[in-house]
């Protein structure tokens, strides 16, 4: 007996690729992004002050998408992109 | 495109339908009930239901595949389903993939949300789809598949795997099956899908990521005045998602009561409108600790108040269901829409 598979599917074409420019965390800036859950804000908090032994900080900022429950709008990863050389990302819960 | 690495038609041998419910179930495929066995057979005569619908399928997120026609009637066929439901099916698969519907938030967060199914028109009549008594419960095929069938291609296509990808905390008994349909005889307004600005002749299907149907029993108020009170406190709740998740909600009116609304003046706007107002929670009933957390993430409260949802547009309202004081509140998951599909036929 033959059956259809009930998960298959064909695979979607994926987004162009992206080639990532190399950044020094030592000195570049550094995006700290909340999903806006409880906690995620504490946990970038410590990451921003365990960097802060190591390199200056005022380069390093805080953002938050606006829902915890959906994707973070394109204005936002457009200005992460454009003003940071690399990004944090906290999933707190 | 490319497949994805797997058989479209998978040959299993002989088995009978015990053997075929063990096999489905080590795939992966199950959930939990028994499954009818998706043949070639079986599944050619759902696939006919849909030839004159050639629209394609956006990727399924959160697995981002593009589904085949007779991978989502092997679902359809798994659920039980007669094969004139499957347009209703993919009809409430693409209400689902609207990208303002967030299937991938609601199919992989901790909230208990389950795929709600709301069908409108001539079609459900057709189908035999209970809008009546007992209209969210067991009882009619096409209740218990249709709504089965979607979860079941999400499940497999979608891949939402509860413990994997569906990381839903307690899960809801909605998340095997939640469909029933608008009681558009008894309802004194416009019927839903007229109010979406489809045609009365028209079959929609409508979807919103909802938690199953709170029950607003009121066997006292003998006003409309009186009902909305108690619809209101009863939807005042500081634990929705909706109080800072902000999303739409259904407000299910049952017959009688529309009834009593409607002699009293009410209509769907100043429903609405009463429901907004009175529904709103008082900062006492909120923990310090969530008022922080809503503070900081764009939430905050309106003078001592929070709302239920953005504004009074956020609270839908139809009529379904039979005699009886009842009428039943399903909040959303929040960030998601209230999607209609008009049915292809």
């Amino acid at each position: 007996m033959r059956i259809f598979n009930p998960s298959f599917g064909l695979a979607a074409a994926g987004p162009a690729k992206v080639t990532l420019q190399p950044i020094n965390w030592a000195t570049d800036a550094i995006a700290l992004i909340s999903n806006s859950k409880p906690n995620a804000r504490e946990l970038l908090e410590g990451v921003r002050a365990m960097l802060g032994a190591h390199r200056p900080v005022d380069n390093i900022h805080f953002h938050a998408k606006n829902s915890a429950s959906q994707p973070a709008p394109k204005e936002l990863i457009e200005k992460v992109a454009k003003n940071y050389k690399g990004a944090l990302l906290a999933l707190g819960d | 495109m490319k497949d994805i690495a797997e058989q479209e038609v998978i040959d299993i041998g002989d088995m009978d339908v015990e053997a075929f419910n063990e096999y489905a179930t080590e795939q992966g495929w199950s959930d939990g009930m028994p499954l009818f066995v998706p043949t070639e057979a079986k599944v050619a005569k759902f696939v006919e239901t849909v030839r004159g619908d050639n629209r394609p399928y956006a990727p399924v997120p959160p697995r981002q595949i593009v589904p085949t026609v007779q991978a989502l009637a092997a679902n359809a066929v798994m659920a039980g389903c007669k094969p004139e439901y499957f347009p209703v099916v993919t009809a409430a698969l693409r209400g689902v993939l609207d990208p303002e519907y967030n299937l991938h938030g609601t199919l992989a967060t901790t909230h208990s949300c389950a795929p709600m199914v709301m069908v409108s028109g001539p079609i459900r009549h057709e189908l035999n789809i209970n809008c009546g008594t007992n209209c969210f419960g067991q009882g009619r095929q096409a209740n218990a598949t249709i709504g089965r069938a979607l979860g079941l291609m999400l499940l497999n296509v979608a891949g939402a795997k509860p413990g994997e990808m569906d990381r839903s905390t307690q899960g809801n008994p909605a998340k095997f099956t939640f469909c029933f349909g608008e009681n558009e005889e008894e309802n004194p307004w416009t019927p839903y899908h007229v109010q979406r600005g489809f045609a009365p002749t028209d079959s929609v299907v409508t979807v919103m990521s909802g938690e199953g149907p709170h029950n607003l029993n009121d066997h006292g108020s003998t006003t409309g005045d009186g009902l909305l009170t108690t619809f209101a406190g009863g939807m005042s709740n500081p634990g929705s998602n909706t109080i800072y998740g902000k999303g739409p909600m259904f407000v299910i009116i049952g017959p009688e009561h529309a009834a009593t609304l409607k002699r009293d003046g009410f209509t769907i706007d100043s429903i609405r409108e009463e429901l907004w107002k009175r529904s709103r929670v008082h900062l006492s009933r909120v923990s310090k600790e969530n008022l922080v957390t809503y503070e900081t993430t764009g939430h905050k409260p309106d003078g001592d108040w929070l709302t239920i949802g953005r504004d009074p547009n956020d609270i839908h309202i139809t009529v379904a269901g039979g005699p009886g004081k009842h009428s039943a509140f399903i909040p959303s998951f929040g960030g998601t829409t209230v999607s209609c599909t008009r049915i292809a036929r």
